[in-house]
């Protein structure tokens, strides 16, 4: 097993990325300054700032999807709050910094609260005319900003060259940047950079695993302003002088357009794409210099068009062509995980009621799709709900995991009204569920798509759960999940639910697509969860074999409303279960 | 201090019906395919040179030919952006494409104005003379903001509610598969609709040519007071518009007799924030209510 | 009519159906069942165009229709009904229909008898003819897309689980006039999960499984192959 895994190619070339990165911001750092090219070296000081500023753009864009157009304000406040405390005030350069540092801070707030309630478009926007606004407030606010004469700075000490011609200033430029890239890196690779990620993608599967997108979206900008700002610091004694002009739209698109051209999401995109749109115009086109804004226009409309992953995209996409990994139809088998589950029945249904719904009524305008339902669920017992399809099943689900809401009755988990509830701290109360249409992140190895049901685990995992994670960890870290058909892809739901130790599970139509072996192979996997490990289980499904087989008690749904109710034996013999038996078989 | 509040109001009023033209025809791309354009901003200030360049000083019939031209010009303008930013959306996965796409076109409209045309505002004399409210003296072109807002508000109703073109554009807004389903034209449409955006955007800038800035660099600041107009409003709503445009209008001027011009845009940032932070759906828009 | 052959499609990389051939009659009434999530609804897409199928060929009348749009698919007298009774929901009921003359090849002068028709069918839509499609029941909404679909006039009707959401009882109209519907002359391809229901009223069936056809029989046969696929899988 871990043989295989060792000889796959890499899932992902975000390292590798971030290495060349390092190294292509060291030579630039510190090249012109071994060769003694002053012109150079400060060219790079400034293009190295301005990656570091890229990077964060990035993150946000990519790994948090949001789109800002006003990260210029957050490098302009930075700089131009500690050039004020600084160099007018006369504070010491760390307490300017410092308060500079938190007006950066400020100004992430003013995007990351919006963010809390909307995203999309609208950030665009608001981000775009804090970008308009910003420029305008420096020279109209002139007791504070000095105006349109800006201010001037010398920080001596800094531009001091300890060794081989090299100032400190260039040294701080060029690490911050291979710091951002490490941060970024870091980020993506965490707990948090997974569940920006799914919100960004899927704010429905986000919510279902007990994550407030909102907040995430919050965090995203806060961290980029934060990473933003300390670059600002930086540009104080690269450019020795802020004024209004340095801060104006130009330049949030400028960090903008570069993770375009460059290649959004990629780690190498910032470094690259800010070569090409700043370099480019300004040092090679330098004497068309006021075709500066044409040339970034053109350029970003160019790759929009032909190469929509940018630069550094289009070859790892090239890369990543050539060498999928992933096992198409064997991509994903449970039954050598699930050998290793045997064992003695531990836990029986309880008496406890784990799930209750009192005169749920759902309405889509004139439609009813679930209708005055009354259900209950034990604790422990797996529930069979069957019916025609839109006969309301998977709108009960969505009404309990929270992703709609009831418009008359309630419902209760675990005792507790959760009726108003948002989706995500109904998951947060220990429910688990999987979609019809599987939420597979195709910027995800396949493990790694797993493994957000483990980070969205109420404390420690169990010992049984660790060994799992371990054992699918070395099987599928560097497989692709695109690979997977749709069956197994509802099938790594299902292990995405149980790596969250949910103690309640809603199944929608797990076993569609799957085959005849895969089919008991699931069969022996719900009665596991169920007896071994006493978990609550509401299995939507077709396969009424299936169905049969697991469940302990069975409700059948019929235009929204509940027509029958009860034991497997029983309800065999109802007469509303009779008609979906088609010529012996069950439909 | 009468008088004051009377300019106040007319004015924030007029200028914000300018608003609600942008927002207007914000909200026929964005049903019809999702997009809000970023360059819509540019698109009006295109009418505002358009006014300068085929009907400064000239007599009433050759200026109402010209308005016409205008508005034909800005709609094969926008159109033709339409076409640019819907290819990269057949094929690829990635549907947001055209945040970028229009948003390079806004900043290429702006760059090659300042490069054609310089930095510096045109001034476009007034066909409409000023007319008195209350006792206050008028510019002319505001009352023709007003008049254009309502003409373009009354104009897109009954296109959107009586005509086959524009049932079909509602329809595609309402359900995009289905109306593929159907047979509608879909990209047609689409283009038909930027093309309509572009027919009212280009008259209303022709026609406040006067009393805008007509520069490079201004198409910014009229796209986002569009836009928060239009969320004020609830985006998708033209009735919402009428609500939305005037009321920012009124606090940017407000704002610029108050405390001063250059706070006029920082005025509508804290309206759009604060709109998006207690009511984001605006005051006339719809939760969407399609099922998943 | 319609001639499906070796046909692939999917969503992204993955297939989803594989090697899937059928051919559908004028006249005639094929029934495709199967459980969900085996593609049926990927087939209809594919065939109208929606996923663009990885290989195989599609034929309306002699002429191939793969790699077309969906609405030039549709224009050409292909015409898919989707799941889930879709209808514009902010147009009204007529306007809905007056939608589905898009697709109805040159002249116009028929679209007032064909709502005629459609009104006389379904009496209902009739008397809510200017209320919003939003504010009709599911069963209605459904009637409304079919009739969407017949003022269309088109060669092949593509009918995806007409009785989603409906109570059972309203299945048998809406197949009856489907039934009419095929005799007059039009392809009719019904994608459902009721196959019992649907059964007397189709003339041939096939089952898919797992993306590729299990086996396709005489519609009155369907039962039968169903029971003997059983006990065959049973001792399997």
């Amino acid at each position: 097993m871990n043989a295989s895994a060792k000889t796959k190619p890499r899932f992902s070339s975000d390292l590798p990325q971030v290495w060349i990165g390092i190294a292509l911001i060291a030579i630039t750092g510190f090249g012109p300054s071994i060769m003694g090219n002053a012109y150079w070296v400060h060219t790079f000081q400034l293009v190295n700032i301005y990656i570091a500023v890229a990077i964060f753009q990035n993150f946000l864009f990519v790994d948090a999807g949001q789109k800002s157009f006003g990260q210029g304000v957050i490098l302009g406040l930075g700089a131009y709050v500690a050039a004020i405390f600084f160099g007018l005030h006369e504070y010491s350069f760390a307490v300017a910094g410092l308060i500079g540092l938190f007006a950066a801070f400020l100004g992430g707030l003013l995007f990351a609260l919006p963010a809390l309630r909307v995203q999309y478009f609208h950030l665009g926007f608001v981000t775009l005319s804090a970008a308009i606004v910003f420029p305008q407030l420096l020279m109209s606010m002139d007791k504070w900003t000095n105006g349109i004469n800006g201010i001037s700075v010398s920080i001596p000490w800094i531009h001091e060259e300890p060794i081989a011609g090299i100032s400190l200033l260039s040294f701080l430029v060029a690490l911050y940047p291979m710091l951002a890239l490490g941060i970024h890196y870091a980020i993506r690779r965490s707990r948090l950079g997974r569940q920006l990620r799914i919100a960004a993608v899927s704010p429905e599967a986000a919510r279902t695993l007990g994550i407030r997108p909102g907040v995430m979206r919050f965090l995203a900008f806060i961290i980029a302003a934060i990473g933003t700002g300390v670059a600002g610091l930086l540009y104080l004694p690269t450019v020795s002088f802020v004024s209004p002009q340095g801060f104006n739209v130009e330049l949030s698109f400028v960090f903008f357009f570069a993770v375009v051209v460059g290649g959004r999401g990629q780690m190498l995109g910032p470094i690259v794409g800010m070569w090409i749109v700043f370099i480019l115009p300004n040092i090679l086109l330098a004497q068309f210099v006021e075709y500066r804004l044409l040339i970034y226009g053109i350029l970003t409309l160019v790759t929009v068009m032909l190469f929509p992953d940018g630069i550094v995209g289009t070859i790892e996409r090239w890369r990543v062509t050539r060498g999928v990994t992933g096992r198409g139809e064997q991509g994903f088998r449970l039954d050598s995980f699930i050998d290793g589950l045997e064992g003695e029945d531990e836990h029986k249904p309880t008496d406890k009621i784990a799930v209750e719904v009192r005169g749920g009524t759902k309405r889509f305008g004139a439609v009813v799709a679930v209708n005055n339902v009354d259900l209950s669920v034990r604790q422990g017992e797996v529930h069979g709900l069957i019916g025609a399809n839109g006969s309301g099943k998977t709108s009960l689900l969505n009404v309990l995991s929270g992703l709609s809401r009831l418009n008359a009755g309630s419902f209760l988990i675990d005792g507790k009204d959760a009726t108003r509830m948002s989706a995500d701290r109904i998951a947060n109360m220990g429910l688990g569920r999987t979609f019809q249409t599987p939420r597979i992140f195709r910027e995800f190895s396949l493990w790694e798509n797993l493994k957000i049901g483990m980070d969205a685990a109420e404390g420690e995992p169990g010992r049984d759960i660790v060994k799992l994670a371990n054992a699918l960890e070395a099987e599928f870290s560097q497989d692709s999940a695109e690979l997977l058909s749709h069956g197994q892809r509802r099938l790594a739901e299902v292990m995405r639910a149980m790596l969250k130790e949910a103690k309640i599970i809603l199944f929608d139509e797990p076993a569609a697509g799957l085959s005849q072996s895969e089919r008991e192979h699931f069969a022996k996997l719900v009665h596991f969860l169920s007896r071994k490990m006493g978990k609550t289980i509401i299995l939507v499904e077709h396969d009424l074999d299936l169905v049969w087989n697991v469940a302990d008690r069975i409700t059948v749904m019929e235009q929204g409303s509940v027509v029958a109710s009860g034991e497997p034996e029983e309800m065999a013999k109802d007469p509303a279960v009779q008609h979906m038996f088609v010529g012996g078989r069950l439909a | 201090m009468l008088s004051e509040i009377i300019i106040i109001v007319v004015r924030g009023i007029a200028i914000g019906s300018i608003f609600a033209m942008i927002a207007m025809s914000f909200n026929i791309v964005h049903g019809a395919t999702g997009i809000l354009n970023f360059a819509q901003g540019n698109m009006l200030v295109l009418g505002g040179y358009a006014a300068f360049f085929l009907a400064n000083n000239v007599g009433i019939g050759w200026w109402l030919a010209m308005l016409v031209v205008t508005g034909v010009l800005v709609a094969v303008v926008l159109a033709f952006q339409g076409w640019i930013t819907l290819l990269p959306l057949r094929s690829s996965v990635e549907q947001d494409s055209w945040i970028i796409s229009t948003v390079a076109v806004s900043v290429i409209v702006g760059a090659i104005l300042l490069i054609t045309q310089g930095p510096f505002a045109y001034s476009v004399q007034a066909v409409v003379p000023p007319f008195r409210i209350l006792g206050v003296r008028t510019p002319g072109a505001y009352g023709l903001a007003i008049v254009c807002m309502l003409f373009w508000f009354f104009a897109m109703r009954i296109f959107l509610r009586k005509s086959f073109l524009g049932l079909a554009i509602s329809a595609l807004s309402q359900d995009f598969d289905a109306a593929r389903a159907a047979g509608l034209p879909v990209r047609r449409l689409q283009l038909v609709a930027f093309a309509i955006s572009g027919l009212m955007i280009g008259t209303a800038g022709f026609l406040v040519a006067p009393v805008i800035s007509v520069s490079s660099d201004a198409g910014l600041r009229y796209v986002l007071n569009g836009f928060v107009a239009a969320v004020v409003g609830g985006i998708g709503s033209n009735l919402g518009t009428l609500i939305g445009g005037p009321l920012v209008g009124v606090i940017t001027m407000l704002t610029a007799y108050r405390i001063g011009g250059a706070y006029q845009d920082l005025a509508s940032l804290a309206v759009l924030v604060a709109i998006l932070m207690v009511r984001p759906q605006g005051l006339f828009g719809r939760t969407s209510a399609r099922r998943v | 009519m319609l001639d499906v052959k070796n046909l692939y499609a999917g969503y992204g990389i993955v297939p989803v159906i594989e090697d899937v051939s059928l051919s559908v009659q004028s006249g005639e009434i094929l029934l495709v069942g199967g459980e969900n999530g085996a593609g049926k609804s990927t087939l209809m897409r594919a065939i109208a165009g929606f996923n663009k199928p990885d290989k195989g060929e599609i034929v309306l009348d002699g002429k191939p229709l793969q790699g077309m749009a969906p609405e030039a698919i549709a224009k050409a007298g292909l015409r898919l009904v989707l799941d889930g009774h879709r209808v514009f929901p902010e147009l009204s009921v007529y306007d809905n229909l007056r939608m589905g003359a898009a697709a109805r090849p040159g002249e116009r002068a028929g679209f007032a008898k064909a709502v005629d028709e459609i009104y006389e069918v379904f009496p209902i839509l009739k008397e809510k003819h200017r209320a919003y499609a939003r504010d009709l029941s599911g069963g209605q909404q459904q009637m409304l897309a079919l009739g969407q679909a017949f003022v269309a006039q088109p060669k092949v009707l593509l009918c995806d689980e007409p009785s989603m959401g409906l109570a059972q009882a309203l299945l048998p109209p809406i197949l009856a006039f489907l039934r009419r519907w095929a005799e007059s002359g039009t392809a009719v391809i019904i994608v459902e999960q009721h196959l019992k229901v649907t059964a007397p009223y189709a003339d041939r069936a096939m089952i898919i499984e797992r993306g590729t056809v299990k086996f396709s029989c005489a519609a009155n046969e369907l039962d039968e192959k169903l029971k003997a696929d059983e006990v065959n899988e049973a001792f399997a």
